[in-house]
């Protein structure tokens, strides 16, 4: 006790010093606004430097958990931006209803392979979530496959970088339909075959979407853009080369489309003459 | 016993009433005003109370901000030149057994002058640092630091050549 007097005394001026430094701040900060706001601004910035590095670190914690929650958002949100008739890039085609009534599920892409001629992915989800074969796979930014076997609790799906896959496209702006397969070399590249052209007004940069046409996939989720357009000589087809907007093999997150009434389609299909 | 002085005490009152009534009014080249307060750190005796004097520092400050209505700038400058006025008269006068007791008794003139200088542009540039509190005002902040030491000084050199050179 002694010892801390002692040391106080020793250093009682620059004691005395700090206090009264201290209070007289105070009363610069309490008489002036400016003052105030400055003083505060400084604090506010070393505060906010620790304040920053404890949100970095607790963001990157909880990373999983957020990118869950995004999942299941965009799971509903993905269900509503298809099912709503008037989506930006094709208003004029949504206005009739051409559409069959489906629902999605949110999926993670277990394997992907893009190496082989044929690939396949797998899901994580099965028979348990209510997956069955020939649903459709989309991805956020296009298409990604069609179921092809279910386990209990994973999925096997034809990815779309499979060259017997077939899938049923237009375009936003024509009528014109076709079928989009991949040509085999970058996983991004497509052709689009057997076309029929009926006065069909195709450019270059037109958007594909699904055709609606195959019970796997609604109308209109976007798929690629038109790269190369050639007429050949002699017919009527075009020559048709196209471009993925988002490269299938780099996909984790995908969403499956169980169509509602596939069960009614494909009775309905088997009863025609073969 | 020992005689109490009342020179401090005087020249204390004096010294803010001078300064909030006359100084504080001057606005030489309109809006320049020579800080005459800053004189008690001459009227102060070298060897006495360092504390007290700290906060005697503080009192004058507090005072002259009080009565002008101005922010803290007054207080932190005085309080922070009282605080440190060992180290200025250390580097003005030297570390000497000549150190001496007052200002008044010291009869070496450049010794007195770096005593005056180093007093006034330190407490002007605390002053003025703190009235602005701002990078952007650096100019500003030096503008005005060496347009009023320069009238303070010539105004505490007029004051302090009536006082007699006591031997």
């Amino acid at each position: 006790m002694q010892r801390i007097l002692i040391a106080l005394l020793q250093f009682k001026n620059p004691i005395l010093y700090l206090f009264l430094l201290g209070l007289s701040l105070s009363f610069a900060s309490k008489r002036s606004s400016f003052h105030e706001y400055t003083l505060e601004k400084y604090g506010f910035f070393f505060s906010s430097k620790l304040y920053a590095t404890r949100d970095k670190i607790t963001r990157f914690i909880h990373l999983k958990q957020v990118n869950e929650q995004l999942l299941e958002e965009n799971e509903r949100l993905k269900t509503a931006a298809l099912n709503s008739k008037d989506l930006l890039l094709y208003p004029t085609a949504m206005k009739t209803e051409k559409r069959f009534p489906f629902t999605v599920k949110k999926a993670h892409v277990l394997k992907n392979s893009f190496q082989n001629q044929r690939n396949f992915l797998t899901l994580d989800i099965g028979l348990k979530n209510g997956v069955k074969p020939e649903m459709g796979v989309i991805s956020n930014n296009g298409i990604l496959g069609v179921v092809h076997s279910v386990s209990e609790n994973y999925a096997n799906v034809i990815s779309i970088l499979h060259q017997d896959l077939k899938i049923n496209v237009r375009t936003s702006q024509s009528p014109a339909f076709g079928s989009l397969v991949w040509s085999g070399k970058g996983p991004q590249e497509f052709k689009v075959e057997d076309i029929i052209v009926s006065n069909a007004h195709i450019a270059v940069g037109d958007t594909l979407i699904t055709g609606g046409m195959s019970s796997y996939f609604p109308l209109g989720i976007p798929i690629g853009a038109i790269s190369k357009l050639e007429k050949t000589e002699g017919s009527g087809y075009y020559s048709i080369e196209a471009q993925l907007f988002e490269d299938p093999s780099q996909i984790y997150y995908a969403y499956v489309i169980e169509n509602m009434d596939f069960k009614e389609i494909q009775s309905l299909q088997k009863e025609l003459p073969q | 016993m020992k005689v109490f002085s009342l020179v401090p005490v005087f020249s204390f009152v004096i010294l803010v009433l001078a300064q909030v009534l006359v100084f504080n009014h001057l606005h030489i080249f309109g809006s320049i005003n020579p800080m005459f307060y800053l004189l008690f750190f001459f009227v102060y005796r070298f060897e006495s109370n360092q504390t007290a004097l700290i906060g005697l520092a503080f009192l004058l400050g507090f005072l002259i901000d009080f009565l002008s209505q101005s922010g803290g700038a007054h207080t932190v400058a005085t309080l922070t030149i009282g605080f440190i006025r060992p180290l200025i008269i250390r580097y003005a006068f030297g570390v000497t057994m000549e150190t001496p007791l007052s200002y008044f008794s010291d009869t070496r003139t450049p010794n007195k002058l770096i005593y005056l200088f180093l007093l006034v542009l330190l407490h002007h540039s605390l002053y003025f640092s703190l009235v602005y509190f701002s990078w952007d005002a650096l100019s500003l902040i030096l503008k005005n630091t060496l347009l009023t030491s320069i009238f303070s000084l010539i105004l505490m050199g007029i004051a302090l050549s009536f006082y007699p050179n006591k031997k």
